[in-house]
């Protein structure tokens, strides 16, 4: 950086005129001109961030705020292409898929001006997240199995900002771990190596006062419960050439109900807040805000308890499938979504390049909306009778099919969609007795399950013997997927996977989730033929009925430029400024 | 009132505030809960789970038998440390010493305005019983008993911030505590607390002040050529005071923590009752038990104090 650029850029930061940087014409042209001032608020609903010290974060929103002095190796724009932040060149893997090597921008800087180096992401990974005595909850991203022992992989200095992660084994979603790589500062955390207390309670940690000019904002002020402030970083690396960021202050402002941060936002109190959707509508004719409404990467789903304490039918296919056919998609969209939403068919989201239609089973739409085959379904899988030329949907002892449904309390979308499976059931004879329960509850009870009799200590997949502690049959929730890396998504799929409350089990879907994550799929079209194929066979199997990908409604202030819409539109925020 | 019964209402009350804190202590401990389950909640595969789970509770000291980690909380709590607050990572002393104050102003002014108008609404209805004014009174104090909180405080924004801008819509935490302008921020939401308080107030006292009106004392006290205003203020208000300041003070040790709850949230003010909910379903367990421990001292002085009021209300009350 050039003395006069970082002279001018401090200017800035204090208030003063904007960036003044000497063109070749010999003339000067204010870089921040217009641009420079005001506090963007936005609106956030539901709890507050736990820390800021981000190594022990389980939270998305500590993640969010800490991400707003900390910008990362990479960032991704809205059509997933790589920004590079903190990288200098893109990441290599090796011809072998086994080392991916590392070089980071050589003008990063800590708080006390101290260099950023390769070596503090080889402590970061080395001292504190594959160390014991820190416990790290993800450390496990961070290993492979090699000869049957589960081993951490080897970062390794090349050089002052070139480091080298080395594996013994393939994985090529792997790459997309390092992209999320975070870092300490070595000079700083080295103190604390070793005392998790001493650690937790840092308080350079806490208040991110080591950041640097690592990201657009650096910490100001956070009282628990209302707000975080974080103020222009007029040292920001990234700002050198422009002046970036432009806002003086950056807030995230929690409310304890959304009617009150829509209130706030129809006041002009907030400058952004996502909208439900039933108030968009209204929010589109306020001429001071403008609108976005953006894909996301969830998805709802209606699950299908095939352990032994849910309805035993369920643990069939064509059952699955003909209770998955009676639910429109259709329906679910405009009714309850309010038209902002699409039908779901595969647990890759259909923004992410992963994404293929081919041979998926479009259950829930068009000609595989009917009812009528669902009950010819039911009946093939032995649970109906023909009578008076129409068939009777019935258990296996003659006796009206009743299954227990379940959902959390407290959301307007959740209860119609329990009402709309309710009716649709109805439909084809199937009795739906609705629970709504709160999530604790619904963990605890519901999702964690063990072998009866046995001393396990109860979890989300104990294996195919296990079962929850209250028997339940169809339960409707909200899931995910890393649209980049879709493998991640095995959890709830795989035999044995951490989050699989389900008990699902196909070894043909086991075995092609092991083959996403190796050497065959470093070939880019094979992996999309292994994605593929993964999506046919479940949308076949039916473990779960995908139900809709929702769009999300974004609010701004229309005096707010440089937004680009779009699914990650938080990826230039630090571009965006007051008109 | 004797200085060794103020020392003996002291030392029970230490002995109730321990016991509070015990069974909080235990209750929350036995339960099923776990601070390793927000982590579990979002955990990929290939975690082995009960490692993970095992060193969570060993980052939080809940790994240790239940005796002590009881010592070892009594012991910290003698050397003045609450604990860290691992839902909002800071001490819970310091937690406890930002967010007390959010609560207090609120509730505080709440309780003046309920107070100085809940008893002025039940002198003015006693003194006009059955008549229009009385009926009319007698209306809003029901309706200012129904009206729930959070309905009222939502209208209260939807009218005076969204429709008429007089308001921002939200707590301004940036504003200096003993200002105007903090003043004016905290009126919709003192408006919202005290409402129902007011209204109670008013029923109390109006009833309280009828009972007495018909008694002996009265009679007499009108018998001699009292003029009405004095009888009112003189022989009927004092004596109907006695239970009022009993009700009063039970709601104020009610509202500090906890009772003022829905009107932080609708209001996005970050006082304690807010902070103590998310505790509980954050299991911050440090945090629930400085707030249980402060809050049954609370209960214990305003009862305390209650007692003390009697003996200044009713001279015939003596405490030995």
């Amino acid at each position: 950086m050039s003395m006069c650029g970082k002279a001018a850029i401090l200017s800035a930061g204090i208030g003063l005129s904007g960036c003044l940087e000497r063109d070749s014409g010999n003339k000067t042209k204010d870089l921040t001109a217009g641009k420079l001032g005001g506090t963007f608020i936005e609106g956030a609903s539901g709890a507050d961030a736990e820390t800021l010290n981000w190594i022990l974060a389980a939270d998305a929103t500590s993640l969010g705020y800490i991400s707003l002095a900390f910008d990362g190796l990479i960032a991704y724009d809205n059509k997933f292409n790589i920004v590079n932040r903190w990288l200098k060149n893109d990441i290599k893997t090796s011809d072998d898929g086994l080392s991916y090597t590392v070089t980071i921008r050589d003008d990063l800087e800590w708080s006390d001006g101290k260099p950023v180096t390769s070596d503090d992401f080889v402590y970061t990974m080395k001292n504190l997240m594959f160390a014991d005595w820190m416990a790290y909850t993800y450390a496990g991203d961070w290993t492979e199995e090699v000869d049957g022992k589960s081993v951490f992989v080897e970062p390794v200095v090349e050089n002052e900002t070139t480091f080298t992660i080395k594996r013994k084994t393939v994985d090529p979603e792997f790459l997309y771990t390092v992209t999320d790589l975070m870092i300490y500062p070595k000079h700083i955390v080295s103190k604390y190596e070793g005392d998790v207390k001493a650690f937790t309670q840092a308080p350079e940690l806490n208040n991110l006062s080591y950041t640097g000019n690592l990201g657009p904002y650096r910490y100001k002020e956070w009282i628990r419960n209302d707000k975080i402030v974080m103020e222009r970083n007029p040292d920001y690396y990234l700002g050198k050439e422009n002046g970036e960021p432009y806002f003086e202050n950056y807030e995230v402002k929690i409310f304890g109900t959304s009617t009150a941060r829509h209130a706030a936002m129809e006041a002009g109190d907030i400058t952004n807040t996502g909208i439900d959707p039933e108030q968009v509508m209204k929010f589109k004719a306020i001429p001071s805000i403008k609108v976005f409404t953006v894909p996301t990467t969830g998805y709802r789903v209606l699950q299908y308890n095939m352990r032994d304490n849910g309805w035993e039918g369920l643990k069939d296919r064509k059952v699955r499938q003909a209770i998955s056919m009676s639910i429109s998609k259709e329906k679910i969209i405009q009714d309850i979504l309010l038209g902002f939403g699409e039908p779901a068919f595969s647990f890759i989201p259909n923004v992410s390049p992963w994404y293929s239609e081919e041979g998926l089973s479009k259950i829930g739409v068009g000609a595989l909306y009917d009812k009528t085959r669902a009950k010819e379904l039911m009946k093939e899988a032995g649970y109906g009778i023909e009578k008076n030329g129409a068939i009777q949907v019935i258990d296996k002892k003659g006796d009206k099919i009743k299954l227990k449904f379940f959902t959390i309390t407290g959301s307007k979308v959740h209860e119609s969609m329990a009402y709309l499976i309710q009716k649709e059931l109805g439909d084809i004879g199937i009795e739906v007795d609705i629970k709504f329960v709160p999530w604790e509850t619904m963990l605890r009870k519901y999702y964690m399950n063990k072998v009866p009799g046995s001393d396990q200590p109860a979890r989300n997949n104990n294996g195919p013997r296990a079962v929850s502690e209250e028997p339940w049959d169809l339960m409707y929730a909200g899931q995910s997927t890393d649209v980049l890396q879709p493998s991640g998504t095995e959890i709830f799929f795989v035999t044995d996977g951490g989050l699989n409350t389900s008990g699902y089990s196909n070894p043909e879907v086991d075995a092609l989730f092991k083959k996403v994550h190796s050497k065959e799929a470093l070939d880019v079209t094979a992996r999309k033929k292994i994605y593929a194929q993964l999506s046919k066979i479940i949308s076949e199997d039916q473990p779960l009925d995908f139900l809709a990908y929702p769009t999300a409604n974004i609010a701004f202030k229309s005096n707010i430029r440089g937004i680009d819409p779009g699914i990650s539109m938080n990826y230039n925020y630090q571009e965006w400024y007051f008109g | 009132m004797d200085r060794s019964y103020l020392a003996k209402r002291l030392l029970h009350a230490l002995i109730i505030a321990w016991g509070v804190m015990t069974a909080s202590f235990f209750l929350m401990r036995i339960g099923p809960h776990s601070p390793a389950d927000k982590y579990l909640a979002t955990l990929g595969a290939g975690h082995n789970v009960s490692q993970v789970t095992a060193a969570i509770e060993s980052r939080y000291g809940v790994d240790r038998p239940l005796y002590e980690q009881y010592f070892n909380y009594i012991n910290s709590l003698l050397h003045g440390d609450w604990g860290w607050s691992f839902s909002t990572s800071m001490p819970v002393s310091d937690l406890i010493k930002i967010h007390w104050a959010y609560s207090f102003q609120l509730i505080f002014l709440s309780s003046i305005l309920a107070i100085i108008l809940g008893i002025s609404l039940g002198i003015f209805t006693a003194a006009r019983k059955n008549t229009k004014a009385d009926h009319i009174a007698t209306f809003f104090s029901f309706a200012g008993i129904s009206i729930p909180n959070f309905w009222l405080g939502m209208m209260l924004i939807l009218i005076f911030s969204v429709k008429l801008g007089w308001f921002k819509t939200y707590y301004d935490t940036g504003l200096p505590m003993f200002s105007l302008s903090n003043l004016y921020a905290l009126i919709l939401p003192v408006i919202t607390l005290a409402t129902g308080m007011v209204a109670g107030y008013g029923r109390f006292v109006r009833s309280s002040m009828l009972e007495n009106m018909n008694k002996d004392f009265v009679r007499t006290a009108r018998a001699k050529g009292l003029p009405e205003s004095v009888v009112l203020r003189k022989h009927v208000f004092r004596n109907a005071l006695l239970p009022v300041v009993t009700i009063i003070m039970l709601d104020m040790s009610g509202i500090i923590f906890g009772g003022a709850y829905i009107t932080e949230f609708i209001f996005g003010i970050p006082g304690l009752g807010w902070m103590s909910l998310k505790a509980v379903f954050s299991d911050d367990y440090s945090v629930v038990m400085a707030v249980t421990l402060i809050g049954a001292f609370v209960t214990l002085f305003f009862n305390l104090v209650a007692d003390i009021a009697y003996t200044y209300l009713d001279p015939r009350i003596r405490y030995e």
